[in-house]
């Protein structure tokens, strides 16, 4: 069981799939995310992968801030990913509302509606820092789980 | 004499009282004040005899003791009339012209959400572009409306 265990946990640190969802963005850091993921870049190289429904997904990555039409649909589709599953706000409206926060359209960060598991912050936040984020992410995961 | 000024000589020949109130800032910008009453049919006039036949959008503006609605329509050469019509704040009602341009309705429906201009005549919609579930009586873009919505964080403490 446990070498099924380690295996199952080994996948998923060594290939995470991963969602994009804009809430609210002005589409900069969309773009920069799509930039990381292209072969420039290369998110892919870390077995990432681009798709296009949750329940495919682990990581969802999401940029921009909350805006109050969007807050339902956000939720919803945070519990339709299955566990494990993890939240990297991207660029600084993500992390806590950027310029944004206290306008009348706005709620605040992603971590007012959704837990979060990494900031990646910036303005946009450039495709080396998200590759760092993401890595991050990766690294602490497998140290989580190595360590229970 | 420039296209600017034909257009504001056959303005004044038609609606006499207009003659203070047209001024052309610049080059194929026009400004005109028009009263309430007066507005359908120098907006008619406009639309169908000087050839505004193009709607580019509904501004609408906060002037502290008076609402402002721009119309801005414009000429397929590039000129745009600009229609400025104060209306009072304390019980702002306009017409639709949704029946000449069909799609002011949206425009329409920003001034009804953000500045709580009534707009007689649209059809019954949801909010735009505020959210479905935005209380009642709250109109972000008057200059006296204060932020008492709930700030996100509040909210989240135990997400």
């Amino acid at each position: 069981m446990k070498v099924i265990s380690r295996l199952i946990q080994w996948g998923r640190v060594k290939s995470p799939w991963i969602l994009h969802f804009n809430t609210g963005a002005c589409n900069a850091c969309d773009i920069e995310i799509i930039a990381a993921l292209t072969p420039r870049y290369d998110l892919e190289r870390f077995g990432i992968v681009l798709k296009g429904t949750p329940r495919h997904a682990d990581i969802l990555l999401c940029s921009g801030p909350v805006t109050r039409q969007i807050e339902c649909r956000l939720k919803r589709i945070y519990e339709q990913m299955p566990k494990p599953k993890f939240v990297v706000a991207v660029g600084t409206c993500a992390c806590s509302g950027g310029v944004f926060d206290g306008c009348y359209n706005v709620k605040s960060g992603i971590d007012a509606v959704i837990p979060v598991s990494a900031y990646i912050p910036g303005c946009p936040a450039g495709p080396k820092a998200i590759i760092d984020g993401i890595v991050k992410l990766l690294e602490s995961v497998d140290k989580q789980d190595k360590g229970t | 004499m420039s296209q600017e000024e034909k257009i504001q000589q056959v303005l004044e020949e038609k609606f006499p009282y207009l003659r203070a109130a047209l001024i052309i800032k610049r080059q194929r910008r026009i400004f005109l004040d028009v009263a309430q009453e007066s507005f359908q049919e120098v907006f008619d006039f406009a639309r169908k005899t000087a050839g505004f036949s193009i709607l580019c959008t509904i501004t609408g503006m906060d002037e502290g003791e008076k609402f402002a609605v721009i119309y801005h329509l414009a000429r397929e050469d590039g000129i745009v009339l600009n229609l400025r019509l104060r209306i009072g704040r304390d019980f702002p009602l306009i017409k639709t012209i949704s029946a000449y341009f069909p799609a002011a309705d949206i425009y329409e429906r920003e001034l009804e959400d953000l500045l709580g201009i009534k707009v007689e005549g649209l059809a019954e919609g949801p909010h735009y572009p505020l959210p479905d579930n935005w209380p009642k009586g709250e109109y972000p873009l008057r200059k006296d409306w204060h932020n008492n919505l709930a700030a996100g964080r509040e909210e989240a403490k135990d997400a």
